[in-house]
């Protein structure tokens, strides 16, 4: 597992990112497009191999994300969302969608409510959602390390509650105390935001 | 807000955000239930902030083995239609069993997608049950209609419950679920269900292991019905 703190800090502002998705929601900006592309697409790649997904499929996948998100990008509310909050919500849906597939030979696909028609943003809102992104951030790496953890177990390798407990060697109910833990140390701090 | 029990331990909204529920009957209950609650799609929200920024923050690896512009051709040639969406639009039909009651949109894919045809089993006077999946392990995701006013008696769980009122409502002891709302039964906690009366109520549920009803004649009748 890697730690937060050893991760990049992100090469992109989040103001840009959103930016970026609402030129090509507005007018299929093809070097927004291509200016996303460069950023998420190898992310949303290794998200994907860090779920164990095989590169081959990896692959498919990222590509399958990428256009859905040309293609939906006149949904996105930078008001509501930040752009990668919104890109990470198509990719984990996509990735449900295909284990689920793999899993079974009978179909079935995720639609996120974040894709669902929006009244437009009020202009003063629109700044508040992607600077929101970073301070994210800063919610997390407020967290003590055993609380982190679980949190990031559970985005990062796709662990259930279970598989946690099994991991760290602790009894589900402390791994499911620490995730209310967790939770609710970030929703006091994320709450502001909102 | 009234005072009663209707959202799920963080647990669950950790793992759906976070893409890693254990099943897909897990998933289809707790979107399901995301998707009528208000209070369950803030905390969702919150975390799917917290996805995006390890997305964000996830260290590059390999280059992508296709780039932007070949997509964009893609794009070009295909008008865009097909491309990456795995049939969201898809129309999906209510089961003819499910007449009256306004699904949510998750369960009604999960059931447009399954090949079973759905009907109403007796349970109980004034209650029915429909199994939509059997896991492995014990599990399984029924559908409860129950008449108005009608009781469960006390029973116990040799394992889990989750419970997702899709019409009407219950009670349990003083808390009230209505639509939308979850109830999360634990090993070995009694209760006493009575439904309200404010006309059917339909649930959806995961049960892991068998109830037990401290009632002897109530396990015969269990053996009977099959739950």
């Amino acid at each position: 597992m890697t730690d937060l703190n050893d991760r990049p800090a992100p090469t992109v502002e989040s103001q840009e990112l959103s930016d970026l998705l609402v030129r090509v929601g507005q007018s299929q900006d093809r070097s927004a497009f291509r200016a996303l592309f460069d950023h998420f697409g190898p992310r949303i790649r290794a998200f994907l191999i860090q779920r164990r997904v095989v590169p081959a499929m990896a692959d498919d996948l990222t590509q399958d994300v990428m256009l859905t998100i040309w293609r939906r990008a006149s949904s996105f509310d930078p008001s509501r969302a930040a752009a990668s909050t919104w890109i990470y919500t198509i990719a984990r849906n996509q990735h449900i969608d295909q284990y689920r597939k793999t899993q079974r030979a009978s179909r079935m696909d995720e639609t996120d409510p974040s894709l669902q028609p929006v009244p437009a943003a009020a202009a003063d809102d629109l700044c508040e959602q992607a600077e929101a992104a970073d301070s994210v951030g800063v919610a997390l790496e407020s967290l003590s390390a055993d609380q982190r953890q679980v949190v990031e177990l559970a985005f990062t390798e796709g662990l259930t509650h279970s598989e946690i407990a099994e991991r760290l060697n602790l009894p589900l109910g402390t791994v499911k105390s620490r995730i209310r833990l967790a939770l609710g140390k970030l929703k006091t701090s994320l709450g502001e935001l909102v | 807000m009234t005072q009663r029990g209707h959202v799920l331990d963080d647990a669950w909204y950790l793992g759906y955000a976070a893409g890693s529920l254990a099943s897909e009957a897990e998933t289809v209950l707790v979107q399901s239930h995301v998707e009528l609650n208000a209070d369950a799609q803030d905390r969702v929200a919150g975390l799917d902030r917290i996805g995006g920024l390890l997305l964000d923050r996830m260290p590059v690896g390999e280059a992508l083995p296709f780039s932007a512009d070949e997509l964009l051709d893609m794009l070009d040639q295909d008008d865009g239609r097909d491309l990456g969406d795995p049939g969201s639009a898809e129309a999906t039909a209510v089961p003819a069993a499910l007449d009256g009651v306004d699904l949510p949109p998750a369960l009604a894919r999960y059931l447009a997608g399954s090949s079973a045809r759905m009907k109403w089993e007796f349970l109980g006077p004034g209650l029915r049950k429909s199994i939509l999946w059997r896991g492995k392990d014990g599990t399984r995701l029924w559908l409860l209609k129950a008449q108005p006013g009608v009781s469960i008696p006390h029973h116990g769980h040799s394992g889990s419950e989750l419970t997702l009122v899709l019409k009407g409502s219950f009670w349990d002891g003083d808390q009230e679920y209505r639509r939308g709302d979850v109830e999360e039964a634990h090993e070995d906690i009694a209760h006493d269900i009575r439904i309200g009366m404010d006309g059917e109520c339909v649930c959806l549920a995961l049960t892991r292991g068998k109830l037990r009803f401290g009632n002897p004649l109530l396990t015969a009748f269990q053996t009977f019905t099959g739950l």
